[in-house]
């Protein structure tokens, strides 16, 4: 398991440094097929909810997600580069800060609460990082990467607790994150493909 | 004028000129026959069941209690008002009639799963619709294709979607709480997780609780989470402004109100400090803007700002205040309702936003100055309005538990968005009117809404019908744990 949490740290941190959205898109994949793989390896039983949790979160977040916005992006002949995060060394000093930072957390948590450090540093760290997107950038695709990174971090934490939810939840859930998905993929051509003046004339709304 | 006034009244115009005769819409006459079905089956439920709450269902999954049946009936009111609101407007000009048929099917889905998630007896299942509200919304924000719309729609999309994953996220935590403590097994089941909070790990029930208020917060447009509510208010069409203040508001704060009578007992230090910290700052954040606002949809938007965080401060009291949060909480629906929909008037008559130009509505459109002065009245917390009679309880509530300073901060806080406002809306309504009187047709099925939501807000002020009045007391009832 701390192989597949080295591993899911190491496809959180390099995209950062790669200013391209293929390697962002990347990067999305492979913590979704990561994020698969830890299911799997931590669940004892195959069950109905362990099965929409493998296919939520290897399919939906590994393949689906990275696979409809790299098809808006294909389309839209978007420009090769895309900065995640600010290309300079303060950013890069503050992405070490954040993991830095995340492995202390979850160090001194887990000597109060339990559990599995490197789990939990994990996760810190993707969430943070992904805040970090978030809040540094202002370019559509940019803030959508940001989004997705959280909520791969939130999936990698509810796969720690010992039972899941009830399928119908876990499905309801999936369903929506798609849902999501695909809405992002409508914003993002819709911002590619249409730009259009701010002071066009509007007419009647209701 | 500005040339892009100059533009939206041309337009505007060609709007009102090309509409002569608008053949009847089926899609908006459906949405009505549907929101009146829906008051008439939520009062059929708030009067048919007032013995033994709460009530389950559907395996446990629905739960008719006071607060949702307060709610319910709350925003299905709202949904009947805006619902016949939709089908004056687009009844009475043909340019509307466009896309109406994917506008009423969101908004359709919008209030399906609001209901659902009003009756939802797990936690999760309330995030889940929460999330498909906001799914559905987003295209109603687009309607009309301006591209100030699309550029909110995305904020709201955005800030919503991040509010609410850190709401699951604190969902996750209390999890694990549970799994670390004596529970073994995480419920986010309404009743059970009340009854067995002793036994859960205390800084991840902390930490969940915090990351819970704070990303339902968000939805409520609450501090620092903010800046997108007053750009949606002000760019979406008025009808799902109406929709979004009046009822996603009180669905997330639905929520907020679950989370608090199942979790904030075991945590009330921590969940008084949150409250109060996001209700002042909005509050403070609010009238700063308010001061600044030169649009008076906008002010609108900064006022309901500010009504968000009077609840949560209130929220912060407790049981000693439980009451009048609730009647704030619905007046500020109806004003918010009101409000918003006579904007939309101002705005298709004056072709403009901007205060500054809009001057003498009481003379120029005496029905729709009339409404934008009682719901002003009314936003400000003027008796004899519901919005008074709530804040003095909450403030009440604040000296009885002994809260003196978040007491005084309060009471400046409203004094100056109270001036704020009032400085900004009256010469809107009593100043002397910039161009000719021009008494425009005003529909009576834009009226009606209005005029109902008003006698509401009045009721709730002066006199409570025996059965409302219950309604409200079971809800304080539930919610005062604390």
């Amino acid at each position: 398991m701390t192989y597949l949490l080295l591993g899911y740290l190491v496809v959180v941190i390099i995209p950062l440094l790669a200013a391209s959205w293929r390697v962002s898109l990347l990067g999305l994949a492979l913590q979704g097929v990561l994020l698969g793989w830890v299911a799997l390896k931590s669940q004892s039983e195959l069950s109905a909810t362990t099965l929409i949790v493998v296919v939520d979160v290897g399919v939906v977040r590994g393949i689906v997600a990275p696979w409809v916005l790299q098809r808006v992006l294909v389309r839209s002949n978007a420009p090769r580069r895309n900065d995640v995060i600010p290309a300079n060394l303060f950013s890069w000093v503050l992405v070490a800060a954040i993991v830095f930072a995340s492995f202390r957390f979850a160090t001194r948590l887990s000597l109060v609460e339990g559990g599995n450090p490197m789990h939990l540093a994990t996760v810190t760290a993707a969430l943070l990082l992904g805040m970090f997107v978030l809040a540094s950038q202002n370019s559509m695709f940019s803030q959508i990467v940001g989004c997705l990174r959280i909520e791969n971090a939130v999936a990698l934490f509810e796969l720690s607790a010992s039972a899941h939810l009830p399928a119908l939840l876990q499905l309801s859930l999936s369903v929506v994150f798609l849902l999501t998905v695909l809405l992002f993929a409508r914003f993002l051509r819709g911002q590619l493909q249409s730009p259009q003046p701010l002071d066009a004339i509007e007419q009647p709304t209701l | 004028m500005t040339a892009a006034t100059e533009q939206r009244a041309a337009a505007s115009e060609i709007g009102e000129g090309t509409s002569k005769r608008p053949g009847r819409s089926t899609p908006t006459i459906a949405l009505v026959t549907l929101a009146l079905a829906s008051v008439l089956l939520s009062t059929w439920l708030c009067s048919g069941m007032s013995a033994a709450l709460p009530v389950t269902a559907l395996h446990d999954w629905l739960r008719f209690d006071g607060i949702s049946r307060l709610f319910l009936l709350l925003v299905n009111l709202v949904f009947l008002g805006i619902a016949t609101y939709v089908w004056g407007r687009v009844n009475s000009e043909a340019a509307l009639q466009k896309g109406i048929g994917r506008y009423v099917t969101c908004v359709v889905v919008f209030m399906a799963a609001s209901n659902l998630a009003l009756l939802s007896n797990d936690l999760i299942a309330l995030w889940v619709l929460l999330e498909i509200t906001t799914l559905a919304a987003v295209p109603l924000i687009q309607h009309g294709g301006s591209q100030a719309g699309r550029l909110a729609s995305w904020r709201y999309f955005l800030f919503s979607s991040v509010g609410l994953t850190f709401a699951l996220l604190g969902f996750a935590c209390i999890g694990r709480g549970m799994q670390l403590g004596s529970l073994h097994e995480a419920s986010f089941s309404i009743q059970p997780a009340s009854s067995a909070l002793q036994a859960v790990s205390e800084p991840w029930h902390r930490l969940g609780l915090v990351l819970v208020l704070f990303g339902f917060g968000t939805k409520l447009g609450l501090a620092p989470m903010y800046s997108w509510l007053p750009d949606v208010y002000e760019a979406a069409p008025p009808a799902t402004t109406a929709l979004l203040a009046a009822v996603q508001f009180n669905v997330t704060l639905v929520a907020v109100l679950r989370v608090l009578q199942v979790y904030a007992a075991a945590d009330s230090a921590i969940v008084t400090l949150e409250l109060v910290a996001l209700g002042l700052g909005t509050m403070a954040l609010s009238a700063l803007n308010v001061i600044a606002a030169k649009n008076y949809k906008r002010l609108i938007a900064y006022a309901a700002l500010n009504h968000a965080g009077v609840i949560a401060v209130g929220l912060a009291v407790g049981k000693a205040a439980a009451y009048g949060v609730l009647l704030y909480a619905v007046s500020n629906a109806f004003i918010k309702a009101i409000l918003f929909l006579t904007a939309g008037k101002i705005r298709s008559h004056y072709g403009t936003e901007r205060m500054s130009e809009v001057s003498g509505l009481i003379k120029d459109l005496p029905f729709t100055g009339l409404f934008f002065m009682v719901g002003s009245f009314a936003l400000l917390g003027l008796p004899p309005f519901g919005s008074f009679l709530g804040e003095l309880i909450i403030m009440s509530g604040l000296v009885r538990v002994g809260h003196m300073f978040v007491f005084a901060a309060f009471c400046s806080i409203l004094t100056v968005t109270f001036v704020a406002t009032g400085r900004a809306v009256f010469p809107m309504i009593w100043g002397e009117p910039k161009k000719k009187a021009h008494w425009g047709r005003q529909p009576i099925a834009t009226m009606v809404p209005k005029l109902t939501f008003f006698v509401a807000l009045l009721a709730m002020g002066l006199y409570l019908p025996a059965g409302v009045n219950t309604l409200f007391r079971q809800a304080a009832a539930e919610l005062g744990v604390r």
